[in-house]
């Protein structure tokens, strides 16, 4: 049964499970994730996460005694989703699925799991619609969009304000987010929160794929504001900031959701430019040991099988994830989704017991609550943790917003 | 005031964009009548080629052009003679054919960057010149000059030397010129590599602008589509002018309006145009009434 | 299943113009025949592959498209006009079942109805204007429809849920469209397919079928011939938009979560269809069903294969496969089942 889905890394395993003390059945679980299209580096990336934790649990003999094997379900929209969840389930044989880069690839893959009476453990999609279904067979132990809206506003009004020191009711923010569910989902949430702290700010979308987006920086320059908050994928955001630096357009102080923190974009515009520029983003592996444990280990299992630094922070946020499902099937002693989910449900972990700071506890839509993403800043040319305070590595502090 | 000056700059700066992007297609389309939906990927190609020479050879993309711009001819001759030739009385297998050499490019360059965000770094890339307030990107300024020798040089090549008076020739009644002594095939072969080798060219300008993505030709084909049929089919003057009129449309709807809605203006700006004089701005009267069949 | 049977009967009456039989040459009652074989040797497919889920749900992925495919060629292969504008009416479909099940409650079974309807009706509005462009001009004006539709669909919240997308609550019942097994899915699909390749055969052989064929072919002559050219053309137009939408509002309950970038991808729907039918066959009754049992297959195949290995693998294959298609069966697999079938008819002397 080598074949080639499971090419390359997985070939460690099988070399394990060729060892003869170890008989029994393989755990399969199915990773759901697009391999293919804009975004494979990206479902790639977090399935890296995911390789490092089934490799490190099998070294440990495996979950239930039995040793894990990954197989891939390529997957870039929701009919794919349903045919890569029939291909894991009924041809690969998978008991468990997990995933998923795209929200709306883990909407149809999940349903399309339970269709299959398979448990579908999300480590990354963000929309929070995907727990508001309620789906008996589907949790999130990653954050999700809200709590990335959270954590930006935390940032705007305990790092942004009292360093800009104006009064609420003065401080014009400028939302920029790209269009899809994603931008829209944690912008929405973002103006919402903002509101009620006494703050109105003003909302502007634009399309990932635009060829331009001068108009979307033109609108803000004009607008004048003290804080740019933007919500976008790699290449817009990308686009935005060039288009910023072309215009000269630098308000005192810019705020980057989702993504920006990656030397695709450092490359892209330049250490001088991003100087100073907040990052609202999954945990990465420079966070203090204290509020991470663990982190550095995960950089160096990866930088070990990769021969590379992670290339973007949801690879240790999916590989959390991987390993707090691991935990609830070896305590739920089944791969049943009932019996996992209620597994899950009775874990009670404090923040601070991850690589990425997470914790473990489900509320009642079985959402992760002690799941938070954290607010980073570029400072010359690096990605440092400045908030909340106990993420700063030893060492570390925050920039002056150096957007003057 | 200032306002509108400034947003007129951003349409006519991408309009130099979109001019440059069209100038190929509209003489494929022009003279060729091929739907060729992988020019964005020519554009693509040029871009990864720029980054190829910055990556390993630390070339400008303004220097590896003058290498890049040959092998591109090639390439786009070679792509008619082998896949499009072949198709020639097969309009709709031609535009299949297009379309899955689309599908070949940007999958091809997927697997051989894993869809990294790549960034050609470039001297100019980072200056910006500030006349009045108004803000303007030296690389824009530099497509917009390309754009505009590009159009010229093309319109000069056609009318007084003897490969472009048969390309025109060919584009205007094929039977005629073939009746006239005129190798069809090789014109088509020229035409063709000509029209790549200008995406190329757009490709390798408009490189320092972009963070390059393997999907990021499927952004600019549309607008080009629209810029080509907006100005005149086989009017290079119409593909510069056309570009324009889509840039500054965008710019437009795009500050005044919604960023969000912009599309929506230009492609309905379009179908009006379409619909009010379907030969596009700057075309021949009839050309449009050209079926895929007649012609062939 | 109720719906194929019904469905079958209640095309030909519907799609039939009057006088039909009057036609010398082929008529619909003599294509029947084949038409029915066809049809029972999917059905012996579903049959032999019921107990696979993975396949059966490739094999509904597949009817379906069969049936879209189908649809194109009404006025993209008889008619001869490329159109590239019918994700547009598939997604009008799509959200018009939507919508009228999850605010009026009204049955998809009875939704799919008025979807066909108000597709039919979005096609004729649309391409009333354009169909006096003719050839590339009309293929990228039906294309620019597709933008216009993206940005009016994103910005439509009420009727699309806007950008976040649109989704189905999983709620089963064969009442609401919605099944947990994907045999049920494979007969619905089934049922399209059926309906679709029913009324290709009716229009076919009908005088409307011919009208098309003589605008195809060459539009002047129609013309002079006393064909009303514009009439003819919005009728196939509206026929083809008519089952397309029927086809978006079935795909939308199958998937039941979408948003308009997905529903209106030009690559995933609009060129597909075309790229089905021409492979098939373009022009011809039964290419459409050939090129999706083709495609289809061979596409989910390839995904689940080496999906998972290099980025972009499972198309690279894909794309050269396309364009050897294209470059070995001009006139699609019909072409060259009638140059083998020639071939062996007229042995070499």
């Amino acid at each position: 049964m080598i074949t080639r889905r499971l090419a390359g890394p997985a070939a460690a395993l099988f070399a394990v499970l060729a060892m003869p003390a170890l008989a029994q059945q393989p755990l399969r679980i199915g990773v759901v994730n697009p391999f293919t299209g804009p975004l494979a580096l990206y479902g790639d990336e977090m399935t890296r996460g995911y390789e490092i934790a089934a490799e490190q649990a099998n070294a440990k003999g495996g979950v239930l005694g039995r040793q894990i094997v990954l197989v891939r379900g390529s997957a870039t929209n929701p009919q794919e989703a349903i045919a890569a969840v029939e291909q894991l389930v009924g041809r690969d044989k998978v008991e468990l699925l997990s995933g998923t880069y795209v929200t709306a690839i883990s909407n149809a893959g999940s349903e399309a799991a339970l269709n299959n009476s398979k448990l579908y453990w999300e480590t990354n999609a963000l929309a929070k619609d995907l727990t508001d279904r309620g789906l008996p067979n589907f949790l999130r132990s990653g954050p999700d969009s809200n709590s990335f809206a959270r954590r930006s506003v935390e940032g705007v009004l305990q790092l942004v304000q009292p360093r800009l020191a104006k009064p609420a009711k003065d401080l014009k923010i400028w939302i920029e987010h790209e269009d899809s569910a994603f931008g829209t989902s944690i912008a929405k949430e973002q103006e919402r929160l903002l509101k009620e702290a006494g703050i109105t700010p003003t909302l502007s979308s634009h399309s990932a794929r635009a060829v331009d987006l001068s108009d979307a920086i033109l609108r803000a320059k004009n607008a004048n504001p003290d804080l740019w908050l933007s919500t976008g994928y790699v290449i817009d955001h990308n686009l935005l900031l060039r288009t910023a630096r072309e215009q000269s357009f630098r308000p005192p102080a810019m705020m980057l959701v989702g993504t920006g923190d990656t030397f695709e974009t450092l490359e892209a515009v330049g250490k001088e430019f991003l100087n100073g520029i907040l990052l609202v983003s999954y945990p990465r592996t420079d966070v203090g040991e204290s509020y991470g444990p663990g982190a550095t280990a995960f950089l160096k299992a990866y930088q070990a099988k990769y021969s590379r630094d992670p290339i973007a922070p949801q690879a240790m946020s999916a590989y959390v994830g991987f390993k707090i499902m691991l935990e609830a099937v070896a305590a739920a002693r089944s791969t049943e989704y009932e019996k996992v989910v209620a597994a899950a449900a009775a874990m009670d972990k404090p923040l601070g017991s991850y690589e990425t700071g997470y914790g473990v506890k489900f509320d009642k839509t079985m959402q992760n609550v002690r799941a938070l993403p954290l607010v980073a800043q570029w400072q010359d040319g690096t990605v440092r943790a400045v908030f909340p305070a106990e993420a700063i590595p030893q060492g570390g502090k925050v920039f002056d917003l150096g957007r003057r | 005031m200032a306002d509108l000056v400034n947003v007129v700059t951003v349409g006519i700066l991408l309009g130099g964009i979109y001019a440059l992007v069209s100038v190929g297609l509209n003489l494929i389309f022009g003279v060729i009548r091929i739907v060729n939906f992988a020019q964005g990927e020519f554009v693509m190609l040029g871009m990864y080629g720029a980054y190829a020479g910055y990556a390993f050879l630390r070339l400008d993309p303004y220097v590896s052009l003058l290498v890049l711009l040959p092998l591109f001819f090639l390439f786009g001759a070679v792509v008619q003679r082998l896949l499009l030739a072949p198709l020639r009385n097969e309009p709709s297998m031609q535009i299949f054919a297009t379309f899955g050499l689309l599908m070949l490019i940007e999958n091809v360059v997927l697997a051989l960057t894993r869809g990294t965000a790549y960034s050609v770094p470039s001297p100019v890339s980072q200056a910006g010149i500030g006349l009045f307030g108004i803000q303007v990107g030296v690389v824009r300024l530099i497509a917009l000059a390309a754009a505009t020798a590009a159009a010229v040089g093309l319109g000069l090549f056609l009318r007084n030397t003897m490969p472009g008076r048969a390309i025109r020739a060919v584009a205007q009644d094929r039977a005629a010129a073939t009746l006239m002594g005129v190798d069809v095939e090789r014109i088509y072969m020229i035409t063709f590599g000509i029209g790549t080798a200008l995406a190329g060219l757009a490709g390798c300008l408009l490189a320092p602008i972009y963070s390059l993505s393997p999907q990021i030709g499927t952004s600019f084909i549309l607008p080009a589509f629209a810029v080509v049929v907006l100005g005149g089919l086989g009017s290079v003057l119409g593909a510069y002018v056309g570009g324009f009129v889509v840039g500054l449309t965008e710019a437009l709807a795009g500050y005044y309006l919604d960023p969000a809605l912009k599309y929506a203006v230009i492609f309905g700006v379009f179908v009006l145009v379409l619909i009010v004089r379907p030969s596009g701005l700057f075309g021949k009267v009839g050309a449009e009434e050209v079926g895929l069949r007649d012609q062939s | 299943m109720t719906s194929p049977d019904l469905a079958a009967a209640a095309a030909p009456r519907d799609a039939v113009p009057r006088r039909s039989a009057a036609s010398r040459v082929k008529t619909f009652a003599g294509e029947l025949p084949l038409a029915l074989l066809v049809l029972g040797l999917v059905a012996g497919l579903i049959w032999a592959l019921s107990g696979d889920s993975f396949a059966l749900n490739i094999l509904a992925t597949t009817l379906l498209f069969a049936g879209l495919a189908g649809a194109w060629n009404i006025i993209g292969g008889f008619g001869g006009q490329f159109s590239l504008a019918h994700s547009v009416f598939f997604a009008v479909g799509a959200y018009t079942t939507a919508n009228l099940y999850l605010k009026l409650g009204i049955s998809p079974w009875l939704g799919i109805w008025a979807a066909a309807a108000l597709s039919a009706a979005v096609a004729a509005l649309v391409s009333w204007p354009v169909f006096r462009l003719r050839g590339p001009f009309f293929a990228i004006a039906t294309m620019a429809f597709t933008e216009v539709a993206l940005a009016i669909g994103n910005y439509a919240e009420s009727l699309t849920g806007g950008t976040r997308g649109m989704s189905i609550p999983f709620r089963l019942g064969i009442q609401n469209m919605i099944f947990r097994d994907r045999l049920s899915y494979a007969l619905l699909m089934f049922g399209f397919m059926a309906l679709s390749l029913l009324v290709v055969v009716a229009v076919n052989r009908s005088r409307l079928g011919y009208y098309l064929q003589a605008v195809r072919d060459n539009e002047q002559a129609a013309r002079a011939a006393g064909i009303g050219v514009l009439r003819v053309k919005l009728t196939g137009m509206a026929i083809s938009a008519a089952l397309t939408g029927i086809g978006g509002g079935l795909f939308f309950m199958q998937v039941r979560v979408a948003d308009p970038a997905a529903m209106l991808s030009l690559f995933e729907f609009g060129v597909k269809f075309a790229l089905i039918a021409l492979i098939g066959g373009l022009g011809t009754i039964y290419g459409p069903l050939l090129g999706a049992l083709v495609i289809i297959p061979l596409e989910n195949w390839l995904r689940a294969e080496i999906g998972g290995t290099l980025p972009g693998a499972n198309l690279i294959v894909l794309s050269l496969f396309l364009i050897g298609a294209a470059l070995f069966m001009k006139h699609g697999i019909v072409g060259v089942g009638r140059a083998i079938a020639a071939r062996v008819r007229r042995p070499r002397p």
